[in-house]
Order: structure tokens, then C-alpha cells, then sequence
């Protein structure tokens, strides 16, 4: 008889907590993107400035994104099979950026890339100095978001069977060529997710950015810019513009895992 | 031909020891054993997708172990089949062809010409296995391995397919290496049976004198003997052959004699239900040793045979007659009867 009161009380307190955390995730994005969605939709046909950031963002965070599929999926395989020596240490590594605070990736990366460095000035000699250039910003956006892609593809790869591709070498491929032919396209769809949380990350990355390169401004910096130099009402149409492009790869995910999820089902 | 000289392979905590059989260029061999025993690693260490830990397998003669699968031209099939979802059931089968009308060739003599242009995902587990028999088939091996190949094929298909792939294997002169728990299967198609258990081969011979005559108790349980008995066997005298000696046997409340080459101690009885004669009444003198008297727990009718328990002090012998002797007799439960075997169906190990 007392167990209905305790089971309503449970109920209200399992809702009411969950309603509490939606309310905290959904109001200030709810908030940015209704005082400054339109303004900043208008400013982009006439905001010079702010079209340049936008393409220097999405430059940046593609080609770190694209770099990292060509590095990172080799290791990615190699760690989700297993077959590097001390796996367990490389893959704590990999995963290391991602605990950093950015400022601190940001220093790091200055300290191991700036001209002061060997590998700076070798990269300077060849036009390709990190300090207040496009490569620095594309490398501070690799080093804090790579992690993301690797590990999520890892666990991609993973799922797939690996009797597939002991089936394709039966069949007369070699080692590689299975990965190629089978495990690859098999891994697809997450390394393709893979891809678009990382490249979401990079586009929204400030910290590590903004130690090594203030100029030329990404998004996250000239809002951060705006608001220091000209307060809120300066800030919100460029912040309220990243909201709404970070809609995009959310909804790329989504439709992505439906699709994998009735594949699954199928299979 | 495949030979395999004390092979060893781990697969995690589970490891495969000492294997060693040699499997003739276009025989038929059968692998058998328990879930567990090793059936699946015996079959990926010759394919070389696991590594061997220990020992050779040599293929065509030659020494295979440290050649990489995609050099040893084995056809391998296992029970999931294993087709790739990405690809259509046509580019599966000419995945490692020489050329499509091989692939196309194959696919028709299996019957997966009539599935070729459907996905993967839409097969029912029966056709997923004859489209990655196909596969394998497909680029002409010479040595084909199957880990339970015709397990999800409903009777007819798998008749169909079990003789088709008969005639390729005996018109290409294939040596075929087939994981099964189907008896019948076995008995029809193998040349050799091995029975693998923990991880060791504990018998290997024909089929037919792997079921006759079970190596041991584990061998004979597994095989689904009608009767194992656990005692002593001890030895009496020599009949014949020096090797040959007359057996009596003690265990499980039974006295029984037999003949054998057991060299006495603890050991197993094991009587084919199929060899048991019953009657009404104690038959006249005759030649058989082993004459038992009981009460009849169940008579449990299998088509035109009848299974009949009976209770002999604290132990169950199982009869297997027909069921026409079975209402001749009159046997039903509580009825008493003599059972009778002779001392050579009794098989001791």
C-alpha cells in the first residue's frame, strides 16, 4: 500500500531532475540564438568580417579534420586491433589532449611548434610558421579535437568482425588490401561520424586557437573579440551564427545513427 | 593433402595441443567434438588467420605454418558465413574469383544463382551459407575447410547442396577438412573422422570406427552412445591375436564380459542400443555371454524403432528394436525382460 506514494515521489523527483539539467542546456542557446539568430543570419550578407572568419573557420577546421582521417585512421586500426606494443599506453596518450585545459594546449603547442623551437623553425623556413597563421590555427584545432576522431574510431573499427577480414585474405587479399576492401567500408558510416564530431569540436575551438594565433580571427575568437572590445550586443550575432552552424553536423549525426540503427537491425 | 605435426594454437585462455593427423589429397575429413573443444581454431591455425604456437601444418606436401592465409589457397567457410554487407550476394561470390564467369559458374551449380542479385542483408541464414559456400568455391582451392557449412539449411536444400558439393569436391580432387555435429553427415560423407576434445584430438579413424568403437568414455558420450558404463575391465586370456584378449567387466552394478585389447583397469563399456536383443523369457542355451534380466522403465517409440529403457539393478540399459518386435512382445512399462549381448558388441576402452 505504501509503495504507490514512494513510486510517485521517485517519479516526480527522476522527472523533475531531468527537466532541470534540459533547462539548463536549452536556455542559454535558446537565448543566444533568439536575441541574435536574425541579426547575425542579416549581418552575414553584410558583415565583411565576420564571412571571412566564418570561411577561415570552416577552412581550418576541414583540412585538420581531413589530416587527421589520413593519420589518425591507420592508428585508429592499429589500436583497435590490438597490435601496437603498449596499445593501452598510445591510446591514454591520444586521449591525453582532451583533458588539458586549451590555454594550456595552446602554450604547449607554442613551446614544441613556435620559431624558438627546431621543429618551428624548420616548419617557418618552408612558409608554414604557426604564429598568426592558418597552419597554427589548423594545428591547435588538430591537437585538441584528433583525439575525438581516433577514439571514436577505434570503437568503429572495432565492432567490425575481424573474421571478415580473415575471410577476405582466405579469399586471396592481403593483410592491408582486406582493410581496405572490407573493414574500411564496413567502419564507414562511423568513422563518417567520427569525422563530424571532430571537425564540430575544431569549429568551435577557442583556447588553444587564441594563444597561438589572435590573427586572422576564427569565429569563436571574433565573438570573443567583439564582446571585449564592443560588449554583448556586439558579441550575440556572431555567437548566435555558431549555434546555429553547430545545428549542422548534430543533425548529420542524428540522421546518421537512425540509418545505422535500422542497418544494424537488418544485419 | 594436410598434415599437421603436434600443432598447437591459443585462442585467449583456450589452447589447442599437439594435433597431429594426415588428411590425404582428396579426402573427406571430419572434424567432431564438443562445443568448446577446439573444431574452429583447428580449422583458422590451417587456414593461418590464428597463428600457430607451436608445431607445422603442411599443405601439398610443402611447410604452410608461417605462409600468410592469402598464400596458402585455402577456401574457408564458417557457420556465419561471414558474407561482406557492403556488397551485393554477386560481388560476394567473385570476391576472390579469377573472373566473374567462374563466380557466376559456382554460383548456379550451388543454387545462389537465384538469389545473385539481392543484398546480403535480405538472405535467410540457409542462403547466406550457400552464397559463402559459392564464395569459397568460387576461386578453384584445392583444400576447402567448413565449420559447420550446412548447419542453417532446412533437410531438402541441405541434401541438394551436400551432394553438389560432393561431386565438385570428387570432380576437383579437393581435400575438404568439415566441422559438424551431424552424425549422419559425418558417416556420409567422410573418409576420416577426428574427435577433438579440450583442445586434443582424442580419436582419430574412419567414421564408422569412431561410432563402433569410441576411444574412451568422453568419446563415447559425445558420439551419443546408447550405453556408457564406468568400472574395471580386467584382462582373462588371449583368443586369436596376441593383442586380442577376453575381457570381463565390472561397474555401475553390471557384470559383463567382452573382447578387446584394453590392458585392464579403470576404464568404460560402451553397447550400441542396436545390439541389444530382448526377450519375454531366459533363451535357451546360446553363444551369448551376456545375458541380463530387468523391468522396462519406457518404451519411447521413434519412427519404425522403438527405444526401450530398461532397469537392471541401480543402472538403465537402452534396446533400440523395432517397434513391430517391440508390440510382438509386448513390452510395456513394468514388464519384466532379458536383455541379451554378445560379448563382441561389447566394446570396451
Amino acid at each position: 500500500m505504501s509503495v504507490r506514494p514512494a513510486h510517485r515521489i521517485a517519479t516526480i523527483g527522476v522527472v523533475s531532475g531531468a527537466v532541470l539539467l534540459i533547462a539548463l542546456l536549452a536556455l542559454p542557446v535558446g537565448a543566444l540564438v533568439i536575441r541574435g539568430g536574425v541579426d547575425g543570419l542579416r549581418q552575414l550578407g553584410s558583415d565583411i568580417e565576420l564571412r571571412r572568419s566564418l570561411t577561415l573557420t570552416a577552412f581550418t577546421a576541414t583540412t585538420a579534420t581531413l589530416v587527421t582521417i589520413l593519420l589518425g585512421t591507420p592508428l585508429a586500426y592499429l589500436l583497435a586491433r590490438d597490435r601496437l606494443p603498449g596499445g593501452s599506453f598510445i591510446d591514454a596518450l591520444v586521449e591525453l589532449p582532451l583533458l588539458i585545459p586549451h590555454p594550456v594546449a595552446g602554450i604547449a603547442l607554442l613551446l614544441a611548434f613556435g620559431r624558438a623551437s627546431p621543429a618551428g623553425a624548420a616548419l617557418a623556413r618552408i612558409g608554414l610558421g604557426i604564429v598568426g597563421s592558418p597552419v597554427g590555427i589548423g594545428l591547435a584545432m588538430l591537437f585538441v579535437a584528433a583525439p575525438l576522431y581516433v577514439s571514436a574510431a577505434r570503437e568503429s573499427i572495432g565492432r567490425v568482425d575481424r573474421r571478415y577480414e580473415d575471410v577476405a585474405r582466405t579469399l586471396g587479399d592481403s593483410h592491408w588490401r582486406a582493410v581496405r576492401r572490407v573493414t574500411l567500408p564496413l567502419a564507414g558510416r562511423g568513422l563518417f561520424a567520427a569525422a563530424v564530431v571532430m571537425w564540430a569540436r575544431a569549429v568551435s575551438e577557442f583556447g588553444a586557437i587564441v594563444i597561438l594565433t589572435y590573427n586572422p580571427k576564427v569565429a569563436s575568437v571574433l565573438s570573443y573579440d567583439r564582446f571585449t572590445a564592443f560588449g554583448l550586443d556586439a558579441a550575440l550575432p556572431v555567437a548566435a551564427v555558431l549555434v546555429l552552424l553547430a545545428l549542422v553536423p548534430l543533425l548529420v549525426l542524428r540522421s546518421l545513427r537512425a540509418n545505422t540503427r535500422s542497418i544494424e537491425q537488418l544485419t | 593433402m594436410i598434415a599437421l605435426e603436434r600443432l598447437s594454437s591459443r585462442a585467449g585462455t583456450f589452447e589447442l595441443r599437439d594435433v597431429s593427423v594426415v588428411l590425404p589429397k582428396g579426402a573427406w575429413g571430419i572434424v567432431l567434438g564438443p562445443a568448446g573443444s577446439g573444431k574452429t581454431t583447428l580449422l583458422e591455425t590451417i587456414a593461418g588467420v590464428r597463428d600457430a604456437s607451436g608445431g607445422r601444418v603442411l599443405l601439398r606436401g610443402a611447410d604452410a605454418t608461417a605462409l600468410p592465409p592469402e598464400c596458402r589457397h585455402i577456401g574457408m567457410v564458417y557457420q556465419h558465413g561471414y558474407l561482406f554487407p557492403h556488397l551485393t550476394v554477386e560481388q560476394n561470390i567473385s570476391y576472390g574469383a579469377a573472373d566473374v564467369r567462374a563466380a557466376r559458374e559456382m554460383a548456379t551449380r550451388l543454387g545462389a544463382d537465384a538469389f545473385a542479385g539481392r543484398a546480403v542483408t535480405s538472405l535467410s541464414g540457409g542462403e547466406r551459407q550457400i552464397v559463402a559456400l559459392a564464395r569459397a568455391l568460387a576461386p578453384n582451392p584445392d583444400i576447402l575447410l567448413l565449420d559447420e557449412p550446412f548447419a542453417a539449411l532446412d533437410p531438402r536444400r541441405r541434401v541438394r547442396v551436400r551432394s553438389e558439393l560432393r561431386r565438385l569436391q570428387r570432380e576437383r580432387g579437393t581435400t575438404v577438412l568439415h566441422v559438424t555435429h551431424d552424425f549422419v553427415e559425418a558417416g556420409t560423407l567422410g573418409d576420416l573422422a577426428m574427435v577433438l576434445d579440450n583442445g586434443r584430438l582424442s580419436q582419430v579413424g574412419t567414421p564408422e570406427a569412431v561410432f563402433r568403437k569410441p576411444a574412451s568414455g568422453a568419446v563415447a558420450d559425445f558420439i551419443g552412445a546408447d550405453n556408457v558404463y564406468s568400472g574395471t575391465i580386467v584382462r582373462s586370456g588371449v583368443i586369436e591375436a596376441p593383442e586380442m584378449g577376453t575381457l570381463s567387466f565390472s561397474g555401475n552394478g553390471l557384470e559383463l564380459a567382452g573382447v578387446g585389447d584394453h590392458p585392464g583397469g579403470a576404464g568404460h563399456a560402451v553397447i550400441r542400443g542396436e545390439d541389444v536383443v530382448l526377450a519375454r523369457r531366459q533363451p535357451n542355451p546360446s553363444s551369448v555371454r551376456n545375458v541380463l534380466h530387468g523391468r522396462i522403465v519406457e518404451v519411447a517409440p521413434d519412427g519404425v524403432l522403438a527405444r526401450v529403457a530398461i532397469a537392471i539393478g541401480s543402472t538403465t540399459l537402452v534396446a533400440i528394436i523395432t517397434q513391430a518386435s517391440a508390440t510382438e512382445l509386448g513390452l510395456a512399462q513394468g514388464e519384466s525382460v532379458v536383455a541379451s549381448v554378445k560379448a563382441t558388441a561389447v566394446h570396451l576402452c
